[in-house]
């Protein structure tokens, strides 16, 4: 697991490098499936994607989602455009434990997003042995298009751990 | 039982009601029409749309909106009883070429404009000066505000080999998030008002791109890997429909089907 503290800042403002580190050990059978689950992640602002690079240290808003050359797929948050109400309206209070407590949860509770790299996981130990870094690149989607890009601020998230299946 | 055709296989006949139905839905300014419908899901306050679990058991992203579709789809059916919500079917060749199907696109159909462009957003003046501020793009400037779109290139659109690896999604909770994840990505791909979740339903492809998600979770449920929702949610009331995820579940009860087709 890495959390958002402890991810490195990338080639780019915005682009975050976590290093999850992830080798073949040969007494475990091969996994079915990987999953990059993202824990706690904002959706209270602008719309956003998050493009997952596996061992591309280098990767911008420019580099190409080519699966041969690392890209492992994105996640998209669709925002809440900041807040409508009035001071607090926003605040997602602490978890409820009132079991008597029926009202559903705050609509701007944290979300879990999970990319499926199975693939992509699969090419990066066949070709190297091990996974060392993923590169998150936060893509942020405006009402304008032209003003798109990859920018800091946007994405934030707890933290993010990769999960396999056997 | 209305079949909700898709955007390119709609008749003359259909699209004419369609939007016979929608010119008239937003003419409408009280709780019957357009306006009040679009608001349901974001502004004005509360914002009742559900996407992405908030709790344990929450995954309501599907039978909210399967939910919202029927009651607004109703509301349309009662300004024109031959009217159904089409589906946008963003994997096929024409919307990969052209985009925003051409019957949601066309400025004027004659000398009228067509309602399944734009519409007006009915919103507070404070609202609309919190939208213009907080997510510039999202809707027009001047003193009405109307959506607008800012579409990304047509072969970004999802793709068939998409749609099938989020079909083979083997629990609910897994299939309800991938098919959460290509609905985001429409979202942003649309771009302007369809950006952002309190006025994206202002955007009439909102709709039928909703039917196509709704369409996507239908053949799922009718494949080898289609499963009910937890136990646990069964009986979540659909805030503020009438209507628990249970009653969602069979859409021939609801009244409507989509277009037999094979299911490989
Ligand atoms: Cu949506």
């Amino acid at each position: 697991m890495a959390t958002m503290d402890a991810l490195q800042p990338g080639a780019q403002p915005g682009v975050l490098i976590a290093n999850l580190r992830y080798a073949r050990r040969a007494e475990v059978a091969r996994f079915q499936r990987a999953d990059l689950v993202f824990n706690g992640v904002d959706h209270g602002g602008l719309s956003y994607e998050v493009r997952v690079f596996l061992n591309v240290p280098t990767a911008t808003g420019a580099t190409p989602r080519d699966p041969t050359k690392g890209y492992a797929g994105r996640f998209v948050v669709f925002g809440h455009g900041g807040c409508f109400g009035e001071l607090g309206h926003c605040d997602v209070p602490s978890v409820r434990r009132d079991p008597t407590d029926l009202r559903p949860g705050h609509p701007l509770v944290p979300q879990t997003k999970i990319v499926t790299i199975t693939t992509a996981l699969e090419r990066i130990l066949d070709k190297r042995g091990t996974l060392e870094t993923v590169a998150l690149v936060p893509w942020i989607y405006n009402g304008f298009r032209r003003k798109n890009g990859c920018k800091p601020g946007v994405f934030k998230m707890s933290d993010v751990t990769l999960r396999t299946y056997g | 039982m209305a079949i909700r055709p898709s955007v390119e296989g709609m008749t003359a006949e259909q699209l004419a009601a369609l939007r016979d139905a929608w010119t008239k839905s937003q003419a409408l300014v009280d709780d019957r029409g357009f306006g009040y419908w679009a608001g349901v899901h974001g502004l004005p306050l509360p914002i009742s749309c559900r996407h992405s679990p908030r709790t344990q058991n929450d995954f309501l992203f599907l039978p909210w909106h399967r939910a919202y579709l029927y009651f607004f789809e109703r509301s349309l059916q009662d300004r024109n009883k031959a009217a159904a919500v089409p589906w946008w079917d963003w994997t096929s060749d024409g919307s990969h070429t052209r985009g925003i199907p051409e019957a949601f696109d066309t400025k004027k159909i004659g000398k009228v404009r067509n309602p399944l462009r734009e519409a007006r957003v009915a919103i507070s003046p404070d609202d609309v000066k919190r939208v213009r501020a907080q997510a510039p793009g999202t809707i027009t400037p001047g003193k009405v505000p109307y959506t607008r779109r800012d579409p990304d290139i047509p072969d970004e659109l999802p793709r068939k080999a998409t749609i099938d690896s989020v079909l083979a999604a083997p629990t609910y909770e897994d299939f309800s998030t991938r098919v959460e994840n290509v609905h985001n990505a429409v979202h942003g791909w649309v771009g302007g008002t369809m950006t952002l979740v309190p006025v994206a339903a202002y955007d009439p492809i909102f709709w039928a791109h909703h039917a196509a998600i709704d369409r996507v979770w239908y053949l799922w449920q009718m494949s080898p890997f289609g499963v009910d929702p937890p136990a646990a949610m069964m009986d979540t009331v659909l805030d503020p429909f009438p209507m628990t995820v249970r009653q969602t579940l069979n859409i021939n009860n609801l009244g409507y089907d989509y277009a037999v087709e094979v299911i490989h």
